[in-house]
């Protein structure tokens, strides 16, 4: 019965802190990713250096607006051979086809489209691109992720209790005639209580434990797979701001088993 | 010592255990609670020790007012009463003097008071000999002398008996009653239910007989059945 028990907190901890985890890791890379949000504002062929400053000036007055860095057309085009190295040939290109770009960076992410929209309507300005698509879908993720991850984690909390408490009940049930026996004798039910709490409070803490293993053998084993697939995703940053994570599922399984362990003695205790 | 006036008791099933029943009980004294099985001797036990609550009426025991007591305060009340059963309800992992000390360990006593009772105790019911044995190692008089030294070693001034005998053969009887007799000189109250008609008609002491819930007989120095007494007195 005791096996059960513990075995039903680890199997919550491994849902809870995979859960955690993921959501730990979707939160960094989003903020990752917000961080490195650019909007590339590409000029008009024919544009003068003066209408460049003046545009420049334009934008750099708004206050949403962190910093704008002017990229002449051959930097733009040492950069996308440097990006591109080794895949396309770019020695190919007898001439320069890119445009000058203007780079701003805004303070907030979530300004992005407005300020992009604002620059869009300036004079000498072709086209503009900031990756809008995946700017809109990582905001909407990031929100739905802050709001339902806390009703998720607090429905995985109050579902690992009852079945806990349920398993544990099996134990207090088999030492219900001892339950009996000591208040027979006058103990009080503080003191009948105290050993089943320890004892939820320790199957809660070893479920836990095993759970963190299993979770730390899981991380081990397929987090080279993961990355190989996603390369793009930089697993190993996130996972190290996640060191307080065991912590906070040691202490939640701790505190099932003994919330638990509480409950169902109760029921046991009625004069 | 206890005094019950005017208590009805109804389980929440429905039936109804005690009637109307008044009973005074000195202390000292020594009675037994007879009647039939299922008349209300474990009801009005189970009252004492508040295992229930009346529906109606007063119960009160050594100057407590049991009917009124809070949960909190039961506890209280059990460890100045010893109580012992049929059943003898022992625990089965735990020694005879492991079962006697428990009940001084979870009053929260000293390791001394509990090395000071638990042989004293055992020594009175006569198992000092016996303290590091189990009680499926023992023979049903001996559980339920042990039952009873649990029930002493927090010095109850009041001993309530729930059939003790009735799991017991005749000799083992005579001696659990001789036992509880010696208790009684000491001082302590003690109040039996039982239906087992030797001992009641062998001991001549106070007589509280129940029918269906009610008091019908109460005989100092009385026999198991009414009007047995005279027969025997006519008859020699």
């Amino acid at each position: 019965m005791q096996a059960t028990a513990i075995g039903t907190v680890t199997v919550t901890i491994i849902l809870l802190g995979a859960f955690l985890y993921f959501r730990g890791l979707l939160i960094h890379l989003s903020a990752e990713v917000f961080n490195q949000i650019e909007i590339s504002v590409y000029l008009n062929a024919n544009i003068t250096p003066t209408q460049t400053e003046q545009l420049r000036s334009a934008i750099t007055r708004d206050r949403r607006v962190r910093s704008v860095q002017f990229v002449p057309k051959t930097d733009g085009l040492k950069e996308l051979r440097r990006r591109m190295g080794g895949q396309v040939d770019t020695s190919l290109l007898t001439q320069n086809p890119l445009p000058d770009k203007l780079r701003v960076r805004v303070r907030s992410p979530e300004q992005v489209s407005r300020v992009a929209a604002h620059i869009a309507k300036l004079p000498g300005v072709a086209t503009l691109n900031y990756g809008q698509d995946v700017v809109a879908r990582l905001m909407q993720l990031s929100s739905v992720l802050g709001k339902i991850g806390i009703a998720i984690i607090a429905v995985f909390i109050v579902i690992a209790s009852i079945i806990i408490s349920n398993t544990i009940r099996l134990t207090v049930f088999a030492r219900r005639r001892e339950i009996g026996i000591m208040q027979l004798v006058g103990a009080t039910n503080a003191y009948i209580r105290l050993p089943f709490i320890c004892e939820g409070f320790l199957d809660g803490l070893l479920g836990a434990l095993v759970a963190l293993g299993l979770l730390a053998i899981g991380r081990v084993e397929l987090m080279p797979k993961l990355s190989s697939a996603l390369p793009f995703v930089r697993f190993s940053v996130a996972a190290n701001d996640l060191w307080q994570l065991p912590l906070e599922l040691l202490i939640v399984g701790g505190a099932v088993g003994a919330v638990a362990s509480w409950v169902s003695v109760g029921r046991y205790l009625r004069v | 010592m206890i005094s019950l006036r005017g208590v009805t008791l109804v389980y929440p099933n429905g039936v109804r255990a005690l009637d109307h029943i008044d009973l005074e009980i000195e202390k000292g004294s020594f009675v037994f609670l007879v009647g039939h099985s299922g008349t209300g001797k474990s009801s009005v036990l189970r009252l004492l020790y508040r295992e229930v609550k009346p529906t109606a009426g007063s119960v009160i025991v050594d100057g407590i007012g049991v009917d009124r007591l809070r949960r909190s305060r039961v506890p209280a009340l059990r460890r100045q009463l010893g109580v012992v059963f049929q059943d003898f309800k022992l625990l089965n992992d735990k020694t005879v003097w492991e079962n006697v000390a428990f009940a001084l360990q979870v009053t929260g006593a000293h390791t001394k008071d509990v090395m000071r009772q638990v042989p004293r105790v055992l020594d009175l019911v006569g198992l000092s000999h016996k303290s590091r044995m189990y009680p499926n190692e023992l023979s049903g008089g001996e559980q339920q002398r042990t039952a009873i030294a649990r029930a002493l070693v927090n010095n109850p001034k009041l001993l309530l008996c729930d059939e003790p005998s009735g799991n017991l053969d005749p000799t083992n009887t005579t001696e659990i009653m001789e036992l509880l007799l010696r208790i009684n000189l000491k001082g302590t109250t003690v109040v039996v239910a039982t239906h087992n008609q030797a001992v009641v008609d062998r001991m001549r002491r106070r007589v509280v007989r129940l029918d269906d819930g009610r008091i019908v007989t109460d005989e100092e120095r009385g026999y198991y059945f009414l009007g047995l007494g005279q027969t025997q007195v006519l008859s020699g």
